[in-house]
């Protein structure tokens, strides 16, 4: 909880809601500080991941932003956010570091039936980050790529067979018949906020990740935690899940790192032509 | 594997086509999306409030810019985050991730974290980022606000580079700029306007009063004080375990 700074009563910053709007009296002030206190055990007690939910700095959103954002959300087409239509949870480590693991909520669109746009966030509410994105293709397409990108991309066979791998709220049977066709893809997994590390901004470069391929590399707390909140479980899903295949061809030997860690680097490029860019001293 | 390599090596993956390769969606697919979005509630995207069309040059290359369609959620007054689609169209490729802070947390963050992000101002005020279909008197009272904001904008996907699939490491981009390499190609921005029936030279006209900001953090914007860019390299490390891979 924050303080405001408006009238120095605690509160949540919720969307679209300035809980502080124009307090005088003590008895709203009471209210206010109850509510808050109401949420504050809710979203302790509920919800909550494991990972870090660092709160993002900021001060609640002003009733005119509200207003401006409820026109353009109310006039504005957003077809290629329409397009999205299924939400999958699974997790994510990070290319050189599989210790450090990554619930990842991906809420993901079709181009077509062998290529998925998914967005990533750290939680399925309406305050979850957006800490990242997937692309996720047909071993089809995946055979396609150069042998150098290979590396960057990950098999989903292993996560969805042994059930860590799910689609929230979905009855087994249509859940089935989806993952029937994820098991056979490869995936492209980027995040650039590192929820894990307790950031409460996206700070620093972008981070290729990886998926699990093998029982024994799952933190057995997270996997309880996912479970726990969502009413799974992942040892009676893979059980339903036994005649799920992979790809025709395997799991390609390029995919996954290649076996290797794969970490990012910033370098400095020159401006082309550097004499077109004068110092401008502001 | 770097974000700055010319061309990826030729494969199916490259080619003319605006479409991504691969088969259209079947029946069975949809009736999965149907059965799921009836379920799932799908929260985090339906706090998606703007779309906002501006344009973006890449850092370590900045004669290439695109058109860019954000789709703007915002998690309080000084954070908004997007995802960053080539078009507005249903088929648009999710071309990367954009986030927006306030100037009170720029100037926090470490100078070496400041480099990698842009400043909004010129762009806000010169018309080029725009809310289509909005009209301009809808979307102003929020526009001094955001010209006083910095962004941080990771491209995945080269489509402008011809990529049918995306490939290589994440770019950094950067924001279009009042000076020399960080002009926008008119044919560009003529481009956007027939699409949306709008000019930004009016859209510039009306913005004049605008409040520019007092200061922008001389660390935004890199390229205009040190005429550099970033590059993101991918390189093979060893990697940390708990279980053996893969």
């Amino acid at each position: 909880m924050r303080s405001c700074v408006g009238c120095h009563v605690y509160c949540i910053p919720l969307p679209r809601v300035a809980l502080h709007a124009n307090a005088s009296s003590l008895s709203w002030q009471l209210k206010t500080l109850h509510g808050a206190l109401i949420s504050l055990n809710q979203l302790l007690s509920n919800h909550k991941a494991m990972s870090n939910h660092a709160q993002v700095p900021g001060e609640p959103t002003e009733t005119t932003t509200s207003l401006v954002e409820t026109a353009t959300g109310a006039i504005q087409g957003f077809r290629p956010i329409k397009q999205i239509h299924e939400h999958l949870c699974a997790f994510h480590f990070y290319g050189y570091d599989m210790t450090r693991q990554v619930e990842a909520h991906h809420f993901c669109a079709h181009q077509n039936e062998e290529m998925r746009q998914c967005l990533i966030y750290d939680t399925p509410e309406a305050d979850a980050k957006l800490i990242g994105l997937e692309y996720m293709i047909s071993e089809n397409l995946f055979l396609t790529l150069p042998d150098e990108e290979k590396p960057l991309w990950h098999s989903h066979l292993y996560e969805v067979k042994s059930g860590v791998l799910f689609m929230p709220r979905v009855p087994g049977p249509i859940e089935r018949h989806g993952l029937d066709k994820v098991c056979k893809t490869y995936g492209k997994t980027i995040h650039f906020w590192q929820v894990d590390k307790g950031d409460n901004l996206p700070l620093g470069l972008p981070q290729l990740m990886m998926a699990l391929t093998r029982d024994g590399q799952l933190d057995e707390e997270l996997g309880r935690d996912v479970e726990k909140r969502f009413g799974v479980s992942f040892e009676k899903e893979r059980v339903k899940r036994a005649e799920l295949t992979g790809p025709t061809h395997g799991i390609h030997p390029l995919a996954n790192g290649g076996g290797k860690g794969l970490i990012p680097k910033l370098r400095e490029v020159d401006c082309k032509p550097a004499d077109s860019v004068p110092r401008v001293f502001v | 594997m770097s974000s700055s390599d010319k061309f990826p090596a030729p494969t199916p993956a490259k080619g003319a086509e605006a479409t991504p390769p691969g088969q259209p969606m079947s029946m069975g697919q949809h009736v999965v999306d149907k059965g799921a979005s009836m379920l799932q509630a799908l929260t985090p995207v339906k706090q998606i409030s703007q779309h906002v069309c501006t344009f973006a040059l890449y850092s370590h290359d900045m004669y290439r810019q695109i058109e860019t369609h954000h789709y703007v959620s915002r998690l309080n007054q000084d954070f908004l985050q997007c995802p960053v689609y080539d078009s507005d169209d249903s088929n648009a490729r999710l071309i990367g991730i954009e986030y927006i802070i306030s100037d009170r947390f720029f100037e926090a963050l470490p100078q070496e974290e400041q480099k990698l992000w842009h400043s909004h101002a010129y762009e806000i005020k010169s018309g080029l980022w725009v809310n289509p279909r909005i009209p301009e008197m809808i979307g102003k009272p929020e526009l001094e606000n955001l010209a006083k904001t910095y962004g941080k904008f990771w491209c995945t996907w080269q489509v402008d580079r011809g990529d049918r699939l995306p490939l290589g490491a994440p770019a950094l981009m950067m924001s279009p700029q009042g000076v020399n390499l960080g002009k926008i190609e008119p044919e560009l921005v003529k481009k956007r306007d027939d699409k949306y029936s709008i000019s930004t030279e009016a859209i510039m006209q009306s913005r004049v009063e605008i409040e520019e900001p007092e200061w922008i953090n001389p660390q935004a914007d890199y390229w205009k004080q040190h005429a550099k860019g970033f590059a993101i390299d991918i390189e093979k490390t060893e990697m940390k375990l708990r279980a053996p891979i893969p």
